[in-house]
């Protein structure tokens, strides 16, 4: 070894090369490392996107979650108005809060170092106290990711040209494993149940589907819903489209459950079994009622439990209104309805058939011998379209049309139907001409996506070969000599933004006719009420403001001992409606008859 | 890939033949065997096939089905393939070989097993307290262990958390819903 060591001098110069590089040791000032990835630090919550269903505070097993009030949010249509707040004093940070979140408005941060002296900030609500966590997320759940199924069981129905060859029923139902699964998927928050009008118990009924016992379900479902099998098949069902699953998948087939639940009683027999209905003994009272569509056997059914006399007055051969007479049986089968009025029949409501109130028996003779009287007369008459040719053979009214079809009745359309309108009625209308082998085509004034029928039934026709035609409006019924229907000319329409901000209105474009060949037209462009049953004394007491009965918040009209339901008194013009108004009049009357003589 | 998977497959059921294997994408294969072979196999494949890395050892209740699955997950640094071996044991009276021999680490895993779902490991050593301090209820990691419960009654309620409400109540107060009483059983 020599005394100059070359190569132990020269050695530590190559630390050079680092020079200008990142150091490894801890920097000053001191910068904190950034956490995983996918690190579960404090929560936050998109405030604006949280429904408050309450799934989080539900599935928590420390009990960390308190579903609060915030300043600010208020509840709505498919919102509780509720927000989560967390107490990090108890949470584990499992996350399992995120995973269950069925908005995915819920999400873990990378915050994790939290200092205080304060024990109570550790209560703090995600998204409102830390706006800045929207920054910095780390655990989210995507759709797939997700403890909730998004996917709805599918349901098994007929293929559309074979729907076309008969009557049959469209959609064939759940079977029990399917039911079981499609029922499991409900988070049971209960959303649902304040859209709907008669506000039905809706997770508790699904709860006890999803658990096995349909008997439950049943007893639960009639608790509020004397129609439930009408309503399981045809309902318009609000609910589901505030399902908390459905902001970011598909809505629990709610309807489709109901309807299973109650197809697992095969008759009236079993479903008074089963519901096994507490009758009160009769307590003197009689009511009236005019119509046995679904508010007038609603107020009838809840009113015979509690101990009434009911009479209804139908002018019909069947009960059911317009699930009786309006709605095709490929959508809701007879027997199925039969059961339904057996089962109302068998708890002792009368019901008489092919008695026209005013006709048959006068209004005055109902009002006299009553106590009260509900009026459930519904919508029965249809606009006409006003244009020209509309008295030709040929030209009908939707409603009357499938009035005589469900009725049984035999009639030749042609081989060619034009259909106005695009209403559930026009629909119908063109599916049930469809079945009687025509070629159908819709003229609808408006666009598709603004027409008013269910995108359900807009989808069935569509698979069923209907055409749609949008944007027109009729102008002109051709006929030939013998005043037969050859044909509908009518104009192509544009869109014109309504200034007042209304939707847009359809406003024809000059010199665009077109005629379209046709041997039948129908015309669906809405309906009215038939008051011509009120003889003077009662046309002049009750009051009617622009076609509808005005009635308060306890169905009562004008005249006190009269109350009404239904579509002749509400906006929404569906059963539902008709049921909730007929239990809230049940109620109203109960309380005044017997209230009384307390 | 394919051809290590056969091969190793192929090796396996020489040896052993209560073995069914199931393949999955990419790099990873599993082997459902019979508790009985545990060491064996494990041994096997450590000494004989070069799976010499221990990765993991995780535990599954199925409490419908009464049963344990234990999974041992190991790894070649050679073949780089990832190797599953699965096994079930009862639930009622769960026993397990102990393979802190094969590998020295497994015996955190086996202690942690012991304590958290209550499975006996035989021989094994250090069969006392672990992470738990003075448990005395069903170990934990069991499903029908009621977290919600034992949370209740260890942990004093803080106050300032009276103001929560139930949704389902705020609910039925907005709309004035009647909810019969047979039917709030199937509340949630």
């Amino acid at each position: 070894m020599s005394f100059f060591d070359l190569k132990g001098t020269l050695k530590p110069l190559t630390a050079l090369k680092q020079f200008g590089k990142k150091p490894h040791t801890i920097e000053y000032p001191k910068e904190s490392l950034e956490a995983a990835d996918r690190y579960r630090g404090l929560h936050y919550n998109e405030l604006e996107d949280c429904i408050g269903c309450g799934n989080c505070s539900t599935i928590c097993q420390n009990k960390a979650i308190d579903m609060i009030h915030i300043a600010g949010i208020e509840g709505s249509d498919g919102d509780s108005g509720l927000r989560p707040r967390v107490d990090n004093g108890r949470c584990c940070w499992c996350a399992l809060c995120v995973e269950v979140c069925p908005t995915g408005s819920l999400s873990l941060t990378k915050d994790y170092l939290y200092v205080s002296e304060d024990p109570n900030s550790f209560l703090f609500t995600p998204g409102l106290d830390n706006p800045e966590g929207k920054d910095n997320l780390s655990f989210t759940t995507t759709e797939e990711e997700s403890l909730n199924v998004f996917n709805r069981v599918p349901m098994p129905e007929l293929e559309g040209m074979e729907r076309v060859k008969s009557f049959a029923e469209v959609v064939i139902g759940y079977n029990e494993e399917m039911a079981r699964e499609e029922a499991a998927r409900c988070i049971s928050c209960g959303l649902c149940t304040e859209i709907c009008p008669e506000h039905m118990h809706i997770p508790e009924y699904i709860n006890a589907i999803a658990n096995g016992n349909d008997n439950d379900a049943i007893r639960i479902i009639y608790d509020n819903n004397p129609l439930p099998e009408m309503c399981g098949k045809v309902c318009t069902r609000r609910c589901e489209d505030v399902c908390a699953i459905a902001v970011r998948g598909e809505a629990v087939a709610i309807r489709w459950l109901k309807g299973y639940a109650t197809s697992t009683a095969k008759t009236a027999d079993i479903t008074y079994e089963i519901v096994n209905p507490e009758i009160n003994k009769p307590n003197g009272y009689k009511v009236g009622i005019v119509g046995a569509g679904p508010s007038g056997l609603t107020a009838a059914y809840y009113l015979a439990l509690r101990g009434y006399d009911v009479t209804i007055y139908e002018s019909n051969k069947k009960a059911g209104g317009m699930t009786m007479y309006g709605i095709p049986k490929y959508r809701f089968p007879l027997d199925s309805l039969d059961k339904q009025i057996d089962y109302i029949e068998k708890i002792g409501v009368k019901i008489n058939y092919n008695t026209k109130v005013g006709k048959d028996i006068s209004f005055e003779q109902i009002y006299n011998e009553s106590d009260a009287v509900f009026m459930g007369v519904g919508f029965p008459q249809p606009w006409t379209l006003g244009i020209e040719g509309e008295e030709a053979k040929g030209s009908m009214q939707a409603v009357n049309f499938l009035h005589e079809v469900n009725d049984g009745e035999q009639i030749d359309v042609g081989k060619k139907v034009a259909v106005i309108g695009g209403g559930n009625v026009a629909i119908d209308a063109a599916r049930v001409s469809a079945r009687l082998g025509a070629d159908v085509t819709i003229l609808y004034r408006r666009r598709v996506q603004d027409m008013p029928a269910d995108w359900e039934e807009i989808e069935g026709a569509e698979q069923e070969g209907i055409h749609i035609v949008p944007q027109t409006i009729p102008v002109k019924i051709h006929a030939d000599e013998n005043n037969k229907v050859t044909g509908i000319e009518y104009l192509m329409s544009e869109m014109v933004a309504d200034d007042k901000g209304g939707r847009p209105r359809p406003v024809a474009i000059e010199g665009s006719n077109k005629v379209l060949q046709v041997d039948s037209i129908m015309g669906a462009i809405g309906q009215q009420a038939d008051y011509s049953f009120l003889d003077g004394k009662f046309a002049e007491k009750i009051k009617i403001e622009r076609g509808r009965i005005v009635v308060n918040e306890n169905q009562q009209t004008s005249d006190p001992k009269i109350y009404a339901g239904g579509d002749a008194v509400n906006r929404t013009a569906d059963a539902i409606s008709a049921i909730a108004d007929g239990f809230k009049a049940c109620k109203a009357i109960d309380k005044t008859l017997v209230g009384k003589t307390d | 890939m394919k051809d290590i998977k056969a091969k190793l497959t192929e090796k396996i059921k020489a040896s052993f033949d209560t073995v069914s294997e199931k393949d999955y994408n990419g790099n990873r294969l599993d082997f459902h065997v019979d508790v009985k072979i545990i060491p064996q196999i494990l041994t096997f494949l450590k000494v004989n096939l070069g799976y010499i890395h221990l990765s993991h050892i995780s535990c599954v209740d199925w409490l419908e089905e009464g049963e344990f699955e234990i999974i041992y997950i190991l790894w070649s640094p050679v073949e780089k393939l990832k190797v599953f071996v699965r096994t079930r044991i009862n639930r009622e009276k769960p026993v397990l070989p102990n393979i802190d021999m094969i590998w020295r680490q497994a015996n955190t895993y086996e202690r942690e097993m012991r304590e958290m779902f209550g499975i006996e490991i035989e021989g094994l050593e250090g069969a006392e307290e672990f992470l738990l301090e003075d448990w005395q209820e069903m170990p934990p990691m069991r499903r029908d262990f009621q977290t919600e419960e034992y949370a209740e009654k260890t942990f004093w309620s803080r106050e300032g958390r009276e103001d929560a409400i139930d949704v389902r109540e705020e609910i039925i107060k907005r709309s004035r819903e009647e909810i019969p009483d047979f039917a709030k059983k199937y509340s949630r």
